[in-house]
């Protein structure tokens, strides 16, 4: 029991990897025995992580990092491996580990090459949470890249059959391929940056540690390679924003989002959507803004503008669409663009109440944005995987021979939209409210963003759900089953309960960003 | 006494006269008649030495015995292998026995 | 158990029944409406115990009821919510608690519980009817158990609007009537014309909605709370916002507040421009319009603009100069009273006529707010409730005898148009006699009915503060008003039946008829209990109570308007002209409509709404769409954005090709291969040395031995 408690972080971060190791021990041809063993083992960094959390939560004032770990890695250059949760993090590692065995559930019904799907999965899992926990640039780093491979064979090999883009000169490449390379080389893109803004800071602090970064930083002085120590912060500061800001990712950025989780297979999106995308924006909230509060300032309106864009954009775009899945993505885009508007409120006006609040609402509805979208991609994969079309065209009244996903579809589409009473409400609020007297023209023009996800959710729903009964589809479909029902039984109870009492989480949240950013 | 170079002009021309017989003659059962010329010759010159210079040690004669041995063990397995060869190709021509060439 | 906590009960039974229903009885249809009826009855007997001990308060605005409990934790604090009784809020409590018992106890008798399954009813559609012993009957409808949850989430949602004693759970209640509304507009969603007006329902309601979304987050921003007391019963607050410049330039902060929660209800309360989805709304079944057009929603935003007057007149003072949102208040609330009733006058749905009464009445309510008449307002709110959930109640009991005579006589006629009526007033007594109280009060008929009470208060109140032109133009909508409803009167209930389904046509069971007859009571009687104190004759027989009651809501309680005989009599005019007119015009209506031919163009231009449906679907819902799909995804995102990423790869593709070809081929390449050839053409001459002959070799050897040995030999000699 003591040596749970005293690595705890080391167990939650390493047991998806070494558990995806031991799935590629069993046998192939047992398609169950490997599916459940994923799932046992994508439970364990969950339970491990309600330990933590209860540990955490019972006195969320307590400042800084908890449950740190360190142990010596590179000496010479003063990296270490170092772990540390504060309630930042450890809301997004509660997330992750929440998601990931729903995820894994929900890949059930994956036929093919089972046993390298779930290792990778799990060994997502690690990099992912990696990124949360790790308190070490270098490592930070690691962890962040290591999160991009297994995504890519994921979209690649078990990515949706069908689709085609064409390039260049009547070029066409399948979609899957397509959606897969241009998100692993676009975040890539920005990862160099990421990579040389490190080495920077690593180089000219002496230090690869983020505590002690954090406290040395404002002082720092010399020069590197004759720049002076303005610069250095300068190109690291441009380096750090656009690598975080492809992965959340800001408008005009967001290209590679629609593809590749439209192209992805199901539980891909979930992950993509429920965790992916947040990496970028716990990196603005842990490294951009304690570290450069003058920059960020001073580009903060900037951000805001592109948040702007990025709420009222992605729900034009998802209004646009015939696609359900791309519709979802595109809600991402737009969900995303409300984080991005609260943090760039909240750099703005630093340590105003409003900050604060900008920033409970923009850390609340990146939770809030893993479970629904989450929850609405699964659903779009459960009638994808009965009707083999995306198309919204296609479908019509199915309501009938639907009834559960049906009522399923409506309260998770009512989540992602904001209604108050569940938990896309609170966040919006805090946001909205937050953003109001920093940015009142922008915040305001963000209403048209929020106005059309109105418009987009009811048309998915008017399509698949109602008006007259496609004749298709009678007698071909089932109901969703009980696997699928239990999948999205948690975030459902989570929809409601974020929305009627979201205390629990909110507390944590507002004591951490009241302890980073006061 | 008869001087000892006569003795080595006969081992040399006989020497010789085998060389020519290996290097030169089609038939190879003459080659390896032409072998035997010269294994008798090297044979002279070691009985010639051996009795001119130290007659008293018996390794000259020794050596010449294991030199005929030698050279009949040569000869019984050299014209195994040319009967080998002429069952195999019909003929016993040293020059259209070429097969590992280039 | 104290008042508070009882008020904290009162939306529970609801939601719970909402959930149970869904999870566990769906396909029991008894079971399903007892917990229904079972929960409003709940929901009632609390919000009575709350109202009656309100009532006994003396001075309940100086110290309501309240409870709070901490919400959300933000920045040092944690925002609280909790409810409320005040003396609004109360009498709201009470209208909304009697309207939504009826109407859930008329749903059992609508949707023909115990009725045959019908053999070609489907989900998604209203039943078609089955057939009992040869006979065509009515069907029960297939998703009966699905209605009940949905009405108790919507009186969920309003309970929750009404006790909540801050706008942040107000407009958690507001919203969660929203979503209820487009479930339920949207019940028989196969058709597409009820799929259709559910989106219109929320989209246009969303409009108002994110405007109030900013109002609410303005108001907190700048004042730190969303409390109503904190803020709403703090002069110097509310004096500080009024006389605070906002960023609009000529608004103050508590102007634009008040503008932006404004358009929220012009949105819920469907005004004048955002009026286009209640007609529409009228797909839905007919409880469903008398909860959201009469008891529920539509009065949400009048009871919010009602609890926020003192945030929306701050800087007013009476009969001094109105506030620019009350100037717009009253502009919107007149304008579409009047809108909304000449359209009414030419509608042949039975419905439809109501929808736009409905529109109509709740500009007078706004208007009513707009000029400051404060207990105005709010009586008309309540006895509005009253009468209209009565109407719509009986005319669903009137298209359900409809349906009846349809499917006795299979004849194929609309069930809801009026021209098909007539007569009914002997098939459906009971139906009859309420509707006629529900119109009369409609039409504000002198001294029994409560809507003349309320009515005309709000026209002495402009008459008497000097809004003339606000006077004039609810005078005349009251007069159309009057005229449209004793056409609809007449039309279907006097006179001879026009069709065979009329002739066939029953009364209604009790668990329809019953309610409406308890309504019937209260359009009646609501109004005695707000007689102004200078009324002749009948003036101080009976307390002014609504007054004393409601007006103890305000910090300053409102004075009462002078008595003047003006608006009284115009009052009596246009209700008894309007309802002479009607029945004079319409009462040997045939097929057609009389006033058609004499109208002709202003007739077809009333008849399409000003044709602003056809307006908006042009100006707003195309171009949207072509915005959305068009320029947004497929140009910025596929064309500029993915344009000019690709244009990279491809620069990337050519610089890769460009270093292949040009220097990894040749040189690197190259280089590598001409190696190995020289090597290769070196090795082709050396081995023909190998000729397999023998003799050969040996030559080479000897010559080798040789020229050693004499190379040796020489050096050796040397």
């Amino acid at each position: 029991m003591g040596f749970i408690t005293d690595n705890l972080l080391s167990l939650i971060l390493f047991s998806p990897l070494v558990g995806g190791l031991l799935v590629l021990l069993l046998p192939g041809e047992n398609k169950n025995l490997v599916r459940r063993a994923a799932l046992a083992v994508s439970l364990v960094p969950f339970i491990l992580t309600l330990v933590a959390w209860f540990g955490f939560s019972a006195a969320p004032e307590v400042a800084g990092f908890r449950f740190q770990q360190e142990v010596a890695w590179y000496p010479a250059i003063n990296s270490s491996f170092h772990l540390g949760v504060d309630g930042l993090s450890l809301s997004m590692v509660l997330l992750t580990t929440l998601l990931a065995p729903l995820a894994i559930l929900a890949s059930f019904s994956v036929e093919e090459k089972i046993k390298p799907y779930m290792a990778l999965f799990l060994a997502l899992e690690t990099g992912m949470l990696g990124v949360f926990l790790s308190l070490d640039l270098l490592l930070f780093f690691v962890f962040w890249e290591l999160g991009l491979v297994p995504m890519y064979f994921l979209i690649d090999q078990w990515g949706s059959k069908t689709g085609e883009r064409e390039l260049w000169g009547g070029m066409k490449v399948s979609a899957r391929r397509y959606a897969s390379f241009k998100f692993m080389v676009y975040t890539m893109a920005g990862s160099l940056g990421l990579l040389l803004a490190i080495q920077m800071l690593g180089v000219v602090s002496g230090t690869f540690d983020m505590l002690a970064l954090f406290q040395s930083w404002p002082g720092l002085s010399g020069s590197l390679f004759g720049l002076p120590i303005e610069t250095v912060k300068a190109i690291a500061f441009w380096a750090f924003t656009i690598a975080f800001a492809i992965k959340v990712p800001v408008w005009p950025f967001h290209t590679w989002l629609p593809d590749a989780h439209t192209e992805a297979p199901t539980a891909g999106s979930m992950i993509l959507a429920g965790v992916l995308l947040k990496l970028g924006a716990y990196g603005f909230l842990r490294l951009v803004l304690p570290l450069y509060p003058a920059e960020a300032t001073q580009y903060a309106p900037i951000l805001a503008i592109l948040a702007t864009a990025a709420i009222i954009f992605g729900a034009l775009s998802a209004f646009g669409q015939r696609d359900f899945k791309r519709l979802v993505a595109y809600s991402s885009v737009n969900h995303m663009g409300f984080v991005v508007l609260g943090i760039a409120a909240a750099a703005y006006a630093a340590g105003t109440e409003s900050a604060t609040i900008a920033l409970d609402g923009a850390v609340l509805q990146m939770f809030n944005h893993g479970i629904s979208a989450s929850a609405m991609f699964f659903l779009v994969g459960v009638i994808y995987e009965r009707t083999h079309t995306r198309d919204l065209e296609a479908w019509g009244g199915l309501f009938p021979l639907l009834p559960v996903f049906g009522g399923l579809l409506i309260f998770a589409s009512m989540s992602s939209l904001g209604l108050p009473g569940l938990n896309g409400f609170v966040s919006e609020f805090l946001v909205v409210r937050g953003a109001w007297p920093i940015f009142t023209w922008l915040t305001a023009l963000s209403m048209v963003g929020l106005f059309f996800t109105g418009a987009y959710i009811l048309k998915g729903i008017a399509k698949t759900l109602h008006g007259p009964l496609n004749e298709k589809w009678q007698g071909h479909l089932t109901d969703i089953s009980r696997r699928e029902v239990l999948v999205l039984a948690p975030l459902v109870v989570l929809m409601l309960w974020l929305g009627l009492w979201p205390a629990w989480l909110l507390a944590v949240i507002n004591q951490a960003m009241i302890g980073l950013f006061g | 006494m008869i001087p000892l170079s006569w003795y080595l002009y006969l081992a040399a021309g006989l020497f010789g006269l085998g060389l020519y017989g290996v290097l030169a003659r089609k038939n190879a059962i003459a080659i390896l008649m032409g072998v035997e010329l010269m294994l008798n010759a090297v044979n002279i010159n070691i009985v010639a030495f051996w009795r001119y210079l130290t007659p008293q040690n018996m390794s000259g004669q020794a050596f010449a015995v294991m030199v005929f041995a030698v050279a009949a063990a040569e000869v019984a397995v050299g014209l195994a292998l040319v009967i080998s060869i002429y069952r195999r190709r019909k003929t016993v021509d040293a020059d259209e026995i070429n097969l590992m060439k280039w | 158990m104290t008042t508070e906590t009882l008020i904290w009960l009162v939306p529970l039974p609801p939601l719970l029944v909402f959930f149970l229903i869904l999870l566990f009885t769906r396909r029991n249809n008894a079971l399903s409406h007892t917990l229904g009826v079972g929960a409003a009855f709940l929901s009632w007997l609390i919000g009575m115990l709350v109202f009656l001990a309100a009532i006994g308060v003396e001075h309940l605005g100086e110290h309501p009821f309240t409870s709070s409990v901490g919400w959300l934790p933000t920045g040092a604090e944690v925002f609280p919510v909790g409810v409320l009784i005040d003396p609004l809020s109360a009498v709201t409590l009470f209208f909304v608690a009697w309207t939504v018992l009826m109407i859930f106890i008329y749903s059992i008798g609508y949707h023909n519980f115990g009725q045959p399954k019908g053999e070609h009813d489907v989900p998604g559609l209203p039943p078609h009817g089955a057939t009992q012993h040869g006979h065509a009957v009515p069907s029960v409808e297939p998703m009966y158990a699905r209605f009940f949850a949905f009405i108790a989430l919507f009186a969920f949602g309003m309970y929750t609007l009404v006790i909540s004693d801050n706008l942040l759970t107000l407009f958690v209640g507001w919203e969660i009537m929203g979503l209820c509304s487009y479930l339920l507009i949207g019940f028989w969603y196969a058709k597409p014309s009820a799929r259709d007006a559910a989106i219109k329902a929320f989209i246009t309601t969303r409009v108002g909605d994110v405007f109030m979304l900013l109002g609410i987050v303005a108001l907190y921003a700048a004042t730190g709370t969303l409390n109503f007391r904190q803020i709403l019963y703090n002069p110097a607050l509310l004096e500080q916002l009024a006389s605070t410049p906002s960023v609009i330039a000529g608004l103050s902060v508590a102007g634009l507040i008040g503008l932006l929660l404004f358009i929220g209800t012009v949105g819920k309360s469907a005004q004048w421009p955002l009026h286009v989805w209640l007609p529409d709304a009228m797909e839905g079944p007919t409880p469903v319009s008398a909860m959201i057009h009469a008891a529920t929603m539509v009065s949400a935003g009048v009871y919010m603009v009602l609890r926020m007057f003192p945030l929306l007149s701050a800087g007013w003072h009476h009969g001094g100069e109105l506030t620019s949102t009350m100037t717009m208040m009253a502009f919107i609330g007149a304008f579409t009273a009047l809108f909304a009733a000449t359209i009414a006058l030419t509608q042949k749905d039975i419905k439809r006529v109501l929808a736009y009464s409905t529109i109509s009445q709740l500009g007078y309510m706004i208007a009513a707010l707009g000029i400051g008449a404060y207990v105005a307002a709010a009586f008309h709110l309540v006895t509005h409730a009253f009468f209209k959930a009565l109407l719509f109640l009986g005319s669903g009991s009137v298209i359900h005898g409809m349906e009846h005579g349809v499917l006795h006589t299979g004849e194929h006629v609309d069930a809801q148009d009026m021209f098909n009526m007539g007569g009914l007033k002997n098939k459906m007594p009971i139906t009859f006699w309420t509707f006629v109280i529900g119109g009369f009060a409609l039409s504000g008929f002198p001294l029994i009915t409560a809507g003349f009470w309320s009515k005309d208060e709000i026209l002495a109140d402009a008459f008497g503060n000097g809004h003339l032109l606000v006077f004039l133009t609810l005078a005349v909508a009251a007069l159309l008003t009057a005229f449209y409803t004793m056409r609809q009167i007449t039309l279907t209930f006097l006179g001879e039946p026009r069709t065979k389904a009329a002739a066939h046509a029953s009364e209604s069971v009790p668990s329809m008829t019953a309610p409406l007859v308890v309504l019937a009571v209260f359009a009646i009687a609501a109004g005695w209990v707000g007689i102004p104190e200078h009324f002749p004759g009948l003036g101080g027989l009976l307390p002014s109570w609504f007054h004393e009651f409601v007006g103890g809501t305000l910090v300053e309680h409102p004075e009462a308007v002078a008595f003047n005989i003006i608006p009284l009599l115009v009052s009596l005019g246009v209700a008894l002209g309007g309802l002479a007119l009607g029945w004079l015009v319409y009462r040997k209506a045939g097929q057609l409509d009389p006033l058609r031919k004499p109208l002709g163009a202003i007739y077809a231009l009333l008849e399409n709404k000003y044709y602003f449906d056809e307006i908006y679907d042009a100006v707003f819902v195309r171009p949207a769409q072509r915005l959305a799909e068009g320029f947004s995804y497929l140009f910025i995102d596929r064309q500029v954005i993915d344009g000019f990423l690709h244009r990279v790869a491809r620069g990337a593709f050519s610089l890769g090709s460009i270093f292949r070809n040009y220097f990894d081929a040749p040189v690197v390449n190259g280089f590598g291969d001409f190696t190995a050839s020289v090597t290769q053409s070196f090795g082709r001459m050396l081995r023909k040395v190998q000729t397999g002959q023998v003799q050969q070799y040996l030559l080479f050897v000897a010559l080798l031995a040789f020229g050693g040995l004499f190379y040796y030999l020489l050096n050796a000699l040397q």
